[in-house]
């Protein structure tokens, strides 16, 4: 595959070559982008398993501040440990055990991390297939001015 | 001369045609997309329904509150909702195909005027 699309690369002429670069690039700063989007839904379903594993029975009835914006809080008690209400997406929220909670956030961490692992292997591709093009770039551009160094010659 | 004018004309026109053409399909492939990402979040939102056990308390959320749904009328909505998202897949696709087809059309009518142009352009010398 790598040496099919070499070939290819040495047909092209330095403008076209410009311009796969281009394409290339920004291929993946939009794959590092959504990699790092994905990184930080994977950190907030982290987040949320902590805050389920603090919501258990030795902490029932005890004050807690709630958060009504991100800089007003009232004191509030815990009253039921048992049981939460997620948020599935598409504006469905669902009651559930904290166990299940724990459970369903597991499952999306690993959902993120599978996805991750297919960015980053497609990164790594396109880096490979970029590096290769600059490769062919440099050879083109070097021969061009010997070219020139030649012409430049043979006119003397 | 006069030639020569209503095939410069015509190019105009020609690309002008080709990018709005051109501009139209960018818009189409971002709904796509679009809908592709809504998909995906719907199905989501399936698969963990099939996992609740049927007297689950589901809530919907409607403005700022939170209302209660049956899971039977969840289940519907949001099998409804996939069938709707994709039955507009199929019909961006159809316009995706049909601005392409109509695209690479122009494009074939552009670089016709051109050599036509040019061959002009060759002639008057």
């Amino acid at each position: 595959m790598a040496q099919q699309q070499k070939i290819e690369l040495q047909d092209l002429d330095l403008n076209q070559l410009v311009e796969v670069k281009k394409q290339l690039e920004e291929e993946l700063s939009h794959l590092t982008s959504s990699f790092g989007q994905l990184k930080q839904a994977q950190n907030r379903f982290a987040d949320c398993i902590e805050s389920c594993k603090a919501i258990d029975t030795c902490n029932k009835d005890k004050t807690i501040l709630v958060p009504l914006t991100s800089s007003l809080y009232v004191p509030g008690k815990l009253a039921d440990v048992e049981k939460v209400v997620v948020d599935i997406g598409t504006g469905y929220y669902v009651e559930k055990t904290t166990e299940d909670a724990i459970k369903f956030y597991n499952t999306k961490v690993d959902f993120v991390k599978e996805n991750l692992e297919k960015i980053q292997a497609t990164v790594a591709q396109k880096q490979g297939n970029l590096r290769s093009l600059v490769d062919v770039m440099q050879y083109k551009v070097q021969m061009q001015q010997q070219e020139q160094k030649a012409a430049a010659v043979t006119k003397a | 001369m006069s030639a020569a004018v209503a095939l410069q004309r015509k190019l105009e026109a020609d690309s002008a045609a080709y990018q709005t053409l051109q501009k139209d399909y960018s818009k189409a492939v971002e709904s796509r997309q679009r809908l592709d990402s809504q998909l995906q979040e719907n199905k989501l939102v399936q698969d963990e329904f099939k996992l609740l056990k049927d007297d689950a308390n589901i809530y919907k959320l409607i403005g700022p509150v939170l209302t209660k749904q049956d899971k039977a009328e969840a289940v519907t909505n949001v099998d409804k909702r996939i069938d709707f998202i994709q039955a507009e897949i199929d019909r961006v696709e159809k316009q995706l195909q049909d601005l392409q087809e109509k695209t690479e059309k122009k494009r074939m009518e552009l670089v016709q005027t051109q050599t036509a142009l040019q061959q002009h352009a060759a002639q008057q010398k």
